[in-house]
């Protein structure tokens, strides 16, 4: 959808009344406070809320009116706790207290402990909220649970041949008369397949190329909510000429002023006309399938489009079609009965070729999530795959979290020992450790929440999306968030409180001696873990950029980066066809005069852009039921030339041919098809859809018509003289400002009245990528995260352990190692795990690759730096934060170490 | 826990219930303590210690009048009981003879 960006402009909306407070700390404040408080607090709150408004300005009042709310919490929910005093409380608060005083004494490891846990559940928190996005499509139209959305697979011999999402019109019409748990249907019909049109501001003429443009019944409001700004739901589509346009289509065309009653000018052959705007929609909210820019009356369509009235409205399968439910009805007989209507009007032509239609039902509220556009299952592996990062994040931080208090346990010792011979019960020392693992993993949940505000409008440029926060607002979220603390506080509290309460009073208070390798094996065992995470992240990253780079890069059998496209006219189509044809002469001729030019074709479609048709075609003589599914493409005579298409049999066209007399079709046609081989092909032809019959000229190798995902589709180029959807341009890039200049003033004198638009085929070809790029992209965000926290984790325990060998250190020293010995020996153990780390990732990493890659038909193969590389940066990094630590205890000074004693 | 006496902020907060004299809600005392006192508090400390000291049995409450400045919700009036004006005196006098056995000041340079 072409969108000036220029349109950011607020628009211009209808006063707001009052100045509301922020309702989610309303929301909060409600679920904890006692109802019989509430009413006065919100009270209070409200008036002194208006009253700093007036004085001190919005952003004030709403800060302070969060200060109150959070000071009214925790007043009223801790005054009953400390009211009444008794051992627990008090032992509470001492616990409270000396938990306090460790966290400032050791302040380095408690910083990495509460941002390590921070860091990871803000990530979770981010994901969870994208998960949520994801998962909230059109859950706001009224009934959605009992919408859904037809879906035909026509069955030929027991087989399916495809999945549709595209009715015929008369189909939706029967579905309403004769289903009576049908409630209510729409029927959509989105711009005809050759896409574009170009709508004109008649005030100014300024015009634009347009394809948001669906044809609507009049009940599409009545199923979908999509708020209007200004006009009335009931009354916007009743007219034949009516639009509904979107606010940005709004201020594109109109700017400020009021675009109520304003017309626009629809320019695109039959569907041309004047159109008056009665009614202007709020941007769409992003989390629905259905996105588009104007609304026009299904009415209009049908009188102006006249074969879809044909054969009784059976003919053409364009119209989408949701239906309503009274209430959750068995879908299986809905679509029994659906199934009865096509037999009924359609089932005599059917049998002709073996084949029944089978409906299905797609509920509306999962298109989004387990759909794709055409109807067909979506892959939906990016949720799947953010959780289980979401997971591993988390893990790895708690692990730095039971790493780093068992390996402090030293410094516990003692006080264990004063608490056990005074009298504590081992219980009592469990929940203290447990108590301050409360106390981190609570500190570390706030900050997260406070982290995932600051790191949202990073990940909103990363995924292109506009996420807010909003599941802050869910009950669910927070049944969620406490369940992932308390489950945290106590997974990662419970090991060091086992380890740390298990001393003997004894033999702590007695020596020093503490053995520091106490719980050693478990501790390497959860870093090799860490190891073996960061490795599986870095090597997916590796894997999809990898992939990325694979599908840019790949041969694809057309030279795009030399071919300009150019929209073709919109305007001009209204005229008669004379006329146009010989303006396309005029335009082709004039640009094949530029000597940059080499030369110039129109088509239906360019790559990247799929087909104009996509359907039934078979070999002439084969029976019907040997139909299969294949793509059309219509081309001129330099097509083939334009392209450099390399022929495996016959030839480009030529201009006596007659339009739709001959195709030039791909290795895989002559394949599917069973023509035999390339040169007999050439004296077979092909029959589309049972109607039209075309002679085979030519058989060219496979191209990449679409994108690397997709396997090659038999695919047959149709002759059209005149089909000029696009013009396809070839040329010498080495002047391109005054090539381009040329172009566009040809353009503008033999098509004065449409605009004039171009891009080049490469980057527009490569824009079907964006989703892997913008997957890429969070993956590798969130792989940096994760190996961040790792890191931080693996320093603290380096460092820690460091201290502890520091006369070890200082002995060997004085009798001659040398820095490089004492490095190894202290990163020595770290190697060995990343080794190990390493051995154990491989078969991971295999079958992660092989279930992601399944996605592309065109794929890397999975080689052995997929391993390796991932294994080298691991290695690195650790290095780095090993050595820089090892580094400084190898060189301190042995006095240093060996005189306090 | 049981204190006898008054915390400063309570008895500045049982003063300002007093002055005024059934118009006492959070707002109201939160600005009759900030204009005497000179310092500003928060509305929260306001709201938990007017019910600490109703806990007391220091203060007695109703639900009063509603505005539309504070969208149509009812207010929390508070008045000082018997035992509470008690407890005022006797901090005062507390405060009295305290001050009356400090030897009298000598004039400063």
């Amino acid at each position: 959808m072409a969108i000036d960006p220029s349109i950011k402009a607020e628009f211009v909306m209808p006063p707001i009344k009052k100045p509301k407070p922020p309702s989610l700390a309303n929301w909060l404040a409600s679920k904890f406070i006692n109802e019989s408080l509430i009413e006065e607090f919100f009270g209070d709150l409200l008036e002194i809320y208006q009253e700093r408004i007036s004085t001190k300005g919005k952003f004030y009042a709403k800060l302070m009116y969060w200060v109150d709310v959070l000071h009214l919490l925790i007043g009223f929910t801790s005054l009953h706790l400390f009211n009444h005093q008794n051992n627990p409380t008090i032992m509470f608060k001492h616990y409270l207290i000396v938990a306090t005083r460790n966290i400032t004494r050791n302040k380095g490891y408690s910083v990495i402990n509460v941002l390590g846990l921070a860091v990871g559940m803000g990530v979770c928190l981010l994901i969870l909220q994208f998960i949520y996005f994801e998962s909230s499509y059109d859950h706001f139209h009224p009934d959605a649970q009992n919408t859904y959305r037809i879906t035909q697979r026509p069955v030929r011999n027991g087989e399916t041949i495809r999945l549709d999402i595209f009715h015929t019109y008369a189909f939706g019409e029967k579905v309403k008369e004769t289903i009576p748990e049908v409630r209510n249907t729409v029927r959509i019909h989105p711009v005809p397949q050759d896409g574009i049109v170009v709508i004109t501001n008649p005030i100014d003429s300024r015009r634009f190329f347009e394809n948001g443009v669906w044809y609507v019944d009049s009940t599409f409001f009545q199923m979908f909510d999509f708020p209007l700004l200004y006009g009335s739901k009931e009354s916007a589509l009743s007219e034949k000429h009516n639009i509904i346009i979107t606010e940005q289509i709004a201020i594109k065309y109109f700017g400020d002023s009021d675009p109520l009653g304003k017309s626009l000018k629809i320019s695109g052959g039959s569907l041309s006309g004047d159109f008056t705007i009665e009614g202007v929609l709020k941007k769409l909210p992003e989390n629905s399938h259905l996105q588009f820019d104007f609304l026009l009356p299904m009415s209009f369509l049908l009188t102006h489009y006249g074969a879809y009235v044909r054969s009784d409205g059976w003919g053409w399968q364009n119209f989408l079609t949701y239906i309503t439910l009274h209430k959750p009805a068995d879908t299986e007989g809905v679509t029994n009965k659906l199934d009865k209507i096509i037999d009924t009007y359609l089932g005599e032509k059917l049998a002709e070729s073996n084949t029944v239609i089978k409906t299905g039902l797609q509920p509306l509220v999962d298109i989004h999530l387990l759909y794709d556009y055409e109807g067909g299952d979506r892959n939906n592996h990016n949720i799947w795959f953010f959780s289980v990062i979401a997971i591993f994040i988390l893990l790895i931080a708690w692990i730095n979290y039971i790493n780093l208090s068992t390996a402090q346990a030293i410094h516990r010792a003692k006080e264990v020992g004063i608490r056990k011979s005074i009298g504590a019960y081992r219980k009592q020392l469990i929940s203290q450790f447990l108590f301050e693992s409360f106390l981190i993993n609570g500190i570390a949940v706030i900050i997260s929440i406070g982290f995932v505000f600051v790191l949202l409008p990073f990940v909103n440029n990363i995924i292109g999306k506009e996420l807010e926060f909003t599941v802050l607002h869910n009950a669910r979220f927070w049944v969620g968030l406490t369940t992932v603390f308390f489950f945290g506080s106590i997974c990662s509290g419970i090991y060091p409180a086992f380890v740390l309460s298990s001393f003997k009073p004894s033999s702590v208070l007695k020596s020093v001696n503490l053995n520091p390798r106490r719980g050693f094996s478990l501790r390497k065992g959860l870093v090799a873990f860490q190891f073996l995470t960061s490795l599986f992240l870095i090597s997916g990253t590796y894997l999809v950029y990898k992939q990325i780079i694979f599908m840019k890069n790949q041969d694809l059998g057309i030279d795009m980066e030399q071919i300009l496209i150019v929209p073709g006219p919109r305007v001009i189509l209204d005229g008669d066809r004379e006329v146009l044809e010989s303006k396309y002469q005029v335009f082709k001729s004039s640009l094949a005069q530029h000597h940059s030019i080499v030369a110039v074709t129109g088509t239906s479609n360019v790559p990247g852009k799929g087909a104009i048709w996509t359907g039934d075609m078979r070999k002439l003589g084969d029976p019907i039921d040997r139909d299969v599914l294949g793509d059309a493409v219509l081309v001129d005579v330099n097509f083939t030339d334009t392209y450099d298409f390399n022929f495996i049999a016959g030839g480009p066209f030529n201009e006596e041919m007659e339009s739709f007399s001959a195709v030039i079709i791909n290795e895989v046609a002559v394949k599917t098809f069973g023509l035999g081989s390339p040169l007999e092909a050439l004296n077979e032809s092909i029959i589309l859809s049972g109607l039209d019959t075309m002679k085979v000229h030519g058989v060219v190798k496979n191209v990449h018509w679409s994108s690397l995902r997709d396997a090659h589709m038999p695919t047959i180029f149709g002759l059209e003289h005149s089909f000029n959807a696009h013009f396809s341009i070839k040329m010498n890039t080495s002047a391109l400002p005054e090539t381009l200049a040329h172009v566009e003033s040809a353009y503008h004198e033999a098509f004065p009245d449409d605009p004039f638009n171009y891009y080049f085929l490469d980057d527009e070809f490569n824009r079907q990528y964006q989703a892997d790029v913008e997957f890429g992209n969070m993956f590798s965000a969130f792989t940096a995260l994760a190996i961040f926290i790792a890191c931080i984790g693996l320093f603290a325990l380096v460092s820690f352990s460091a201290t502890l060998r520091i006369k070890e250190i200082g002995i060997r020293k004085v009798l001659g190692a040398n820095i490089r010995n004492l490095m190894l020996l202290l990163s020595r153990e770290y190697l060995f795990l990343l080794l190990i780390a390493n051995l154990l990732a491989i078969p991971l990493i295999i079958f992660g690759a092989r279930s992601w890659l399944e996605n592309y038909a065109f794929r890397i193969n999975l080689a052995p730096d997929l391993f390796i590389i991932p294994a080298l940066v691991l290695a690195l990094i650790s290095f780095m934060t090993v050595s820089y630590r090892t580094y400084f205890s190898a060189k301190a000074n042995p006095v240093d170490s060996l005189r306090k004693e | 826990m049981k204190t006898k006496g008054l915390g400063e902020f309570e008895e500045l907060v049982l003063l300002a219930v007093c002055i005024l004299e059934g118009e006492a809600y959070g707002i109201s005392v939160k600005r009759e303590v900030e204009k005497h006192s000179g310092r500003s508090i928060l509305l929260g400390a306001v709201h938990i210690t007017l019910y600490r000291l109703q806990d007391k049995g220091l203060l007695q409450s109703e639900m009063g009048g509603n505005t539309a400045k504070r969208g149509d919700r009812r207010k929390r009036l508070f008045e000082v009981t018997a035992a509470g004006m008690k407890q005022l005196h006797a901090a005062q006098d507390v405060r009295q003879k305290m001050w009356q056995l400090i030897p009298q000041l000598k004039p400063s340079l």
